[in-house]
């Protein structure tokens, strides 16, 4: 296909561009691309950086050679015994866990913050409401972690101190310790981060929510479309391009979150996810070709979206 | 006409009851920790915060502002730093007036630290993301697309990932443990989001408005400064809130990069608490003092959030 | 409108650039000159550091243990007119980046591990002025790298140590166990006597299992010995022997039945190793037990401010335990200035020793301060430190790699009902490629 013009109106001079990238460029290059290709070459070496992966073979098992590393963080994690298996760990490995995380805790923050931020849009204590869906972010996670014990706290004596098993107990069951619990705990701990990143979500949807015109959606309701109506067929085509950027932001922030699981759980009780892995085999584990390996694969995860947001770009260019 | 009157406010009922309800589960947990930072140590490990209202037994008081005043002042004892100025114990470094305030080892230093840290770290990579945002936009030049799919993958890289390589070369350049060092790291860090939002907004601006603009003989200059940056200011308001706090939060790369002996406050509250999490307390009061100057920044710049900025500008 | 914004910003940041600029921005502990107690200074030898001399120093220690560390240092300080940079942070990744990056600090004070993760960096402690002799041969092993000794150790906090409450032990008519045997004999009792013997809960984080595998090293102290322990973490004995199977076992059938143990597995898998020490001096007490490292006598005291030592809260040596274990703290040196020698000399000397066991911040492995300690609970628990046959760090520190965070989640599977053989099958693995490389 063609590749959509820009407004051939305006004349510029070839080195106009360049001139506006130029700063970004410059300290892009410096401080992320750079790394990322040291990175890269790492991922290569063995832990020390000493020498070649194929080195850190062992006799006892299968070896990719110089893609060792890789080896190791694609499949140290699986059971691959049998099919069912390795079906099973695949969904408790960091793979598994990642991919609950991106499903659940993108949809929650972009679902919640769209609707609050379409619902506040109406009230008049409209920046109190932010202030308050907001604040978590601003908590930051020293606070943030603190807090959520009190919430998920598990006790065994008369007196609880979390809140939730208070209400459980209050009703006559059992104290649940959800942090513990395989399967529900990935759920609590996706709420610690819904809680928390719903805010930003909200935050840049509302600002679109508010370039969309006064006119239009008057009009729209005179003509007598109901609320709902006014928000499917005007509202969101017009956000929807903010929409994606909201969506692909989360889903590099989600693959890249590892201070909630890191501080609550440790990656414990099958709640490993792939950037807290990262961080252990670095810094808990001291093996460099690993957790760079691992790292690679995390920027290589993102490539999808890539891709999506290229469509979009393209397809903006082509409506003007 | 008055059907119509209560029919509003009617429907406005269900507007408002959901809203309410969404907004107190939110703040449940922030109140807990709210109510927890005014509670003495020994209650929080033995009761509920939900039960302050009750009396504890003994003397302990129902409330008190020590954990508060211990962060304040970064007092480092056992005790609380009112308990020890009473009894004459208090550490070397705590005179038990005033001056306390202004202590290397409590907040009032440090948050001028954390200050100067994050203003530049802020106003740097939203004028270069302008920039970079206004040229992905609305210029024409080859390679927009691949430079831009290597700008969203770039978000994705770990920081942790930067870290040795950059102090390696900044030390050779003396940038060690310097204001400037952190200043480009957190630009640097900071670029790709920042471009990618700026990008997306500024793309969303009708195409006749610069149109209209270069047909009066505007320059590419001229449309960026007087039409593009004002229309921006949500997604630039945006950007400041958001980069704000992540710089503001940030503890691993003010260590790194600047060191601990110009400490910010996330230092400092780091070091509120021993290794075996002695003190924590402690954290529930810095946490809410850390927090107000960004929640401010929140409120002074939520009047860019005014829907029809746009509607003038098509118009005139 | 706009203008005004970047007015008040730039405004801002001028204030900031003056206040900064004015304010001193070093955080020395010791600015002050201030009068302390008759400090012997002849007795430091300075080694040739000038007034002035600056070392940069990490550590792990922050609120009231910089405190201690302060209080210590600071007869050095004042007498060699040294200024200390200090840093403090837990984060292993700033460590090791700082030192893959080429930037390290002058000392840091960390776990045993990174002397040998750090050692082609780290300058042997004989060329630094130590005062050898006042430290005992183990402290030396272990502080030794293929020959060379890289690590003093300053700071040792025994966990081989149960924590109880001599009043309820009295009310019920028990008494301290002197042998293994006994120890068991008093769970049963307590069983039938219809209380809850022990308090194991290892809850901590990402860290979550460490009560649980200090004790199994325990009882491995008791059942095997000392150089059976060391053996394990030099690779010689297999992490599925017979011997660590056993170990398991016997914390098992405590850790995972709620007739011995509060809460049951869940409880203990669940419960924070702090509330865990807490409940064996509640009102009632949910436990009779809980067996701890030394920190756990100031965790009571935070919370139960008016116990009293000897009375309401106490501690026994596990009983029939053939070495102790304990966590330790080393300091090591990138940088071979005068001042760093000045103050290794002074921290491994006579007095440096006393000045660390009056401070009491924990035991000093240095033998010039054994008996200078103030406190009773230190003081009785130096007595055990100097009856030990061998001192044995923790397994899970001490083999590198991700061996520490395996054996973590190893017996929280097990705890959790897992298949105990193939656990140890797969930890036995993990020693062995960790100890490979």
């Amino acid at each position: 296909m063609a590749k959509p013009r820009v407004s051939a109106v305006m004349k510029q001079g070839k080195l106009t561009p360049w001139l506006y990238l130029l700063p970004a460029l410059i300290v892009m290059s410096f401080f992320i691309v750079y790394p990322m290709i040291n990175t890269v070459a790492l991922s290569f070496q063995n832990k020390d950086s000493t020498a070649s992966a194929a080195t850190t073979c062992r006799d006892t098992g299968p070896c990719w050679g110089i893609f060792e590393n890789y080896r190791y963080a694609l499949t140290a994690e699986l059971d691959t015994t049998s099919l069912q298996s390795t079906w099973q760990s695949f969904w408790t490995s960091s793979y598994g866990n990642t991919l609950k995380w991106i499903a659940f805790m993108v949809s929650g923050t972009v679902i919640l913050g769209l609707l609050i931020a379409v619902l506040v849009d109406r009230v008049k204590y409209e920046p109190l409401a932010k202030a308050i869906i907001f604040m978590p972010m601003a908590i930051s996670f020293v606070g943030a972690g603190v807090i959520w014990k009190f919430m998920y706290s598990f006790g065994t004596g008369q007196v609880q101190i979390g809140l939730l098993n208070a209400i459980i107990t209050g009703l006559g069951f059992d104290p649940v310790p959800f942090l513990s619990t395989v399967g529900l705990n990935t759920f609590m701990l996706i709420v610690v981060g819904v809680w928390m990143w719903t805010g930003f979500c909200m935050t840049v949807l509302s600002s679109a929510l508010k370039s969309v015109p006064g006119e239009l959606l008057e009009a729209a309701r005179i003509d007598g479309a109901s609320e709902i109506q006014v928000f499917f067929r005007i509202m969101l085509p017009i956000i929807s391009p903010t929409v994606v950027v909201v969506i692909t932001t989360m889903v590099i922030n989600v693959l890249k979150l590892f201070d909630i699981v890191y501080v609550m759980t440790g990656g414990n009780f099958n709640t490993q996810v792939i950037a807290n892995r990262m961080y252990t085999e670095m810094y808990k584990n001291f093996q460099t070709g690993r957790g760079t390996a691992i790292a690679v694969i995390l920027i290589l995860a993102i490539v999808p979206f890539i891709f999506m947001n290229i469509k979009r770009f393209m397809a903006q260019e082509a409506m003007r | 006409m008055k059907r119509a009157k209560v029919n509003r406010v009617l429907n406005k009922i269900p507007l408002h009851a959901i809203t309410i309800l969404i907004l107190i589960i939110w703040i449940v947990p922030t109140l807990g920790l709210l109510i927890t930072s005014f509670r003495p140590v020994s209650s929080i490990n033995t009761s509920g915060w939900w039960t302050f209202l009750s009396a504890p037994e003994g003397d302990t008081p129902r409330f008190t502002l020590d954990n508060y005043i211990d962060s304040l002042v970064g007092y480092r004892g056992n005790h609380t730093y009112r308990e020890d100025c009473a009894a004459g114990t208090q550490a070397l470094d705590l005179h038990c007036n005033l001056s306390d305030l202004l202590n290397p080892r409590g907040m009032g230093r440090a948050f001028l630290n954390s200050l100067l840290v994050t203003l530049p770290a802020v106003v740097l990579p939203i004028l270069f993301a302008a920039f970079a945002g206004y040229a992905f936009a609305w210029l024409d030049f080859k390679g927009r697309y691949l430079l831009f799919a290597i700008l969203v993958g770039l978000q994705v890289v770990p920081l942790q990932m930067t870290l040795v390589p950059i102090l390696r070369i900044y030390a050779k350049l003396g940038l060690n443990g310097t204001f400037l060092g952190v200043w480009l790291f957190h630009t640097g860090f900071g670029m790709p989001y920042a471009i990618y939002l700026m990008r997306n907004f500024l793309g969303s601006l009708p195409k006749d408005l610069f149109e209209s603009a270069y047909l009066d003989g505007a320059s590419h200059w001229t449309a960026f400064r007087k039409l593009a940056i004002p229309l921006a200011m949500p997604a630039i308001a945006s950007l400041t809130i958001f980069q704000f706090l992540w710089v503001w939060n940030d503890l691993l790369v003010a260590l790194v990069f600047l060191g601990g002996t110009k400490p910010v406050m996330t230092y400092q509250i780091s070091n509120m608490v021993t290794s075996l999490g002695a003190g924590w307390q402690l954290l529930t009061a810095a946490a809410f003092l850390s927090m107000l100057l960004p929640m401010i920044i929140f409120f002074a710049l939520q009047r860019f959030f005014v829907r029809g900025m746009l509607a003038g500008a098509v118009k005139g | 409108m706009k203008k005004q914004t970047l007015v008040i910003l730039s405004v801002l940041m001028v204030f900031a650039f003056v206040l900064a600029a004015c304010g001193p921005t070093a955080t020395e502990p010791t600015e002050e000159m201030v009068e302390t107690e008759e400090v012997v200074t002849s007795e430091i030898d300075c080694m040739g550091a000038q007034a002035g001399d600056e070392i940069n120093m990490l550590y792990q220690w922050s609120g009231g243990e910089e405190e201690n560390l302060n209080n210590i240092l600071r007869p050095f300080v004042e007498a060699c007119g040294v200024v200390i940079n200090p840093e403090s942070t837990r984060d292993q990744a700033l460590l090791d980046t700082r030192v893959q990056a080429g930037t390290p600090p002058d000392i840091t004070f960390w776990n045993v591990t990174q002397l040998t993760q750090y050692q082609d960096s780290l300058i042997p402690m004989t060329d630094l002025g130590v005062h050898e002799e006042n430290y005992a041969d183990y402290w030396k092993s272990i502080g030794t790298v293929d020959g060379v000794w890289l690590g003093l150790p300053v700071k040792a906090d025994p966990k081989t140590l149960v924590w109880y409450s001599p009043a309820e032990f009295s009310a019920a008519g028990y008494d301290v166990p002197t042998t293994w045997d006994e120890l068991d004999a008093l769970v049963e009792q307590m069983v039938a006597d219809g209380v809850v013997p022990w308090s194991l809960g290892m809850e901590s984080g990402d860290a979550t299992g460490w009560t649980g595998t200090d004790f199994i090293q325990d009882i491995m102290l008791v059942q095997q010995g000392p150089e059976y322990v060391m053996g394990i973490i030099d690779g010689t004995i297999p992490y599925n022997d017979p011997g660590v199977k056993a170990a398991w076992e016997t914390y098992g059938k405590w850790a995972m039945s709620d007739m011995y143990t509060v809460g049951g597995a869940a409880g203990t898998v669940s419960i924070g190793f702090n509330d865990a020490i807490l409940k064996v001096f509640s009102t009632p007490p949910e436990a009779m037990m809980v067996k701890q490292s030394g920190f756990a006598g100031g965790t009571v005291l935070e919370t139960y401010a008016d116990l009293v030592f000897g009375e309401g809260y106490g501690f026994f040596g596990v009983p029939g335990a053939q070495g102790l274990q304990g966590g330790s703290d080393w300091m090591m040196s990138f940088s071979d200035s005068d001042a760093v020698k000045a103050l290794v000399a002074y921290l491994s000397s006579n007095l440096g020793g006393e000045t660390w066991a009056q401070v009491g911040f924990d035991l000093t492995p240095n033998m010039g301060g054994a008996s200078a300690y103030t406190d009773p609970a230190l003081l009785k628990k130096a007595e055990i430190l100097a009856n030990a046959t061998g001192f044995t760090p923790d397994i899970g520190d001490s083999i590198p790699g991700g061996f520490g965070s395996a054996e973590f989640a190893g017996i929280t599977e097990y705890v959790n009902g897992g298949d105990l053989d193939s656990i140890l099958d797969n930890l036995a693995e993990v020693q062995a490629e960790a100890l490979a490389q």
